[in-house]
């Protein structure tokens, strides 16, 4: 039966607007909504006249979990600007970048060669955990070595990146690809000048082996400044 | 008080799909959560649901936003809609232990206490660019509400705010079912005839029809 011709439609509004109507009727009153643009029409009447607007005395605080499990299941972090884009820091960069400026790093994780002396550099890490990793670095520059107050490890489809923001600006340079965030490395060659007071680094989730582009595509899950 | 302008611009951002739309959609939900969460809680009773309820309706707005009307003024009344409808498909598929839970609800006070306590009827309640229309209308519900008789106005509260059936409406007040359905529709005839005579007091419209 049609609901618009109903002579009882506005006691029909009613009802579903105050919530007695329930199960099938309910049901079907719903499926008219979606058949019948007059049944429609005459529910947003009531929906905009009789609803009342809420106040904030109605607040309950939610669960923090609730909103992680939405950010997961509907996969929000796929329409995020990325995060250097976020920040600013890269605008610059952006309309002058040229291929010269795009650098491509992957670096192994190598072994020390001989003790060398270390000195802290930065604290990486979250609003939570602000020093879940410290990083270190040799004197010359050379060697950096990270370590994490407990340990953390990279999924079997993931690795982490660590990435120098130079204090002048410019894009994140790769420094390492790591399947954990314990390591000792070598910093390449061409950026340990740029290791220094006012860079500041960043761990980034990506791909098994890296980011594919050259730049960070996934997550930042650390950050911190270089203060030596 | 939440601004409706600033609602519909997040509701239309994230239903873009951009870059912008995940930072849209965290800022909606840190604006509306607690509202949404409120509404559901009122009518399923407990928490653990209403938190059910409330990724439910996050679930339905995030899908559902690119059919957002862009020139529908009442974004949160949508949100609230959706939170509604989908506590009352909860409550209705588990009956059982309803009358206890509302019953600790009820301590919440009388009918008018409710009103004016739950439910926002000041002139900006809805921001500084509310139609005018929609700023009087809520001004004669409130006073329509008022006008109705004290049973009335009661079951009209206690069945949209505390999202009680007829059936719990009646263990509630102790009355037969037939009894609280009369109350119910009569409630619902009575503040429509009020309201429709303060919006059009010539009588040569009824109901906007």
């Amino acid at each position: 039966m049609r609901l618009a011709r109903h002579r009882l439609l506005d006691a029909l509004c009613g009802e579903y607007l105050v919530g007695t109507m329930r199960g099938r009727p309910r049901r079907r009153f719903e499926r008219a909504l979606k058949r019948e643009p007059l049944v429609a029409a005459r529910l947003a009447y009531w929906q905009r006249t009789y609803a009342p607007r809420p106040s904030d005395q109605m607040r309950v605080q939610p669960d923090p979990g609730t909103w992680r499990r939405l950010e997961t299941e509907l996969g929000l972090a796929q329409f995020k600007r990325p995060w250097w884009r976020r920040v600013g820091l890269w605008r610059l960069w952006a309309t002058a970048a040229t291929a010269a400026l795009v650098v491509m790093v992957v670096v192994q994780v190598q072994q020390f060669e001989g003790p060398k002396q270390l000195v802290e550099v930065a604290r990486l890490g979250t609003k939570e955990q602000p020093a879940a990793v410290t990083a270190s670095l040799s004197r010359d520059h050379q060697f950096l070595e990270l370590r994490a107050a407990r340990p953390i490890e990279a999924g079997p489809a993931q690795s982490y990146e660590l990435w120098l923001i130079p204090k002048e600006g410019g894009a994140p340079l790769s420094i390492a690809v790591l399947g954990r965030l314990d390591a000792r490395l070598v910093v390449p060659e061409g950026h340990r000048a740029r290791m220094r007071a006012g860079a500041t680094l960043a761990i980034s989730v990506e791909p098994a082996g890296g980011s594919p582009t050259g730049a960070p595509t996934g997550p930042v899950i650390m950050v911190g400044a270089i203060e030596t | 008080m939440l601004d409706d302008q600033e609602i519909k611009r997040l509701l239309l951002r994230a239903a873009a799909r951009d870059e912008g739309a995940a930072e849209a959609f965290g800022r909606l939900y840190r604006l509306t959560a607690a509202l949404v969460l409120g509404v559901a809680q009122r009518v399923v009773g407990r928490r653990e649901i209403a938190e059910e309820v409330l990724h439910d309706t996050f679930v339905k707005i995030w899908n559902a936003a690119g059919s957002f009307d862009p020139l529908a003024n009442q974004p949160v009344a949508w949100m609230v809609a959706i939170a509604r409808n989908r506590a009352l498909d909860i409550v209705a598929s588990a009956d059982h232990a309803r009358v206890e839970s509302v019953t600790d609800l009820t301590t919440e006070g009388d009918s008018d206490e409710v009103l004016d306590r739950f439910f926002d009827w000041s002139e900006n309640a809805a921001g500084p660019d509310e139609a005018e229309d929609l700023r009087r209308t809520r001004g004669f519900l409130r006073r329509c509400l008022g006008e109705l008789a004290a049973v009335e106005r009661q079951v009209l509260v206690l069945c949209y705010h505390h999202g009680m059936s007829h059936g719990d409406l009646a263990a509630h007040m102790a009355k037969p079912l037939g009894t609280v359905k009369t109350w119910v529709r009569r409630g619902m005839e009575n503040l429509r005839e009020c309201v429709e005579h303060c919006m059009d007091p010539g009588g040569a419209v009824r109901g906007g029809r």
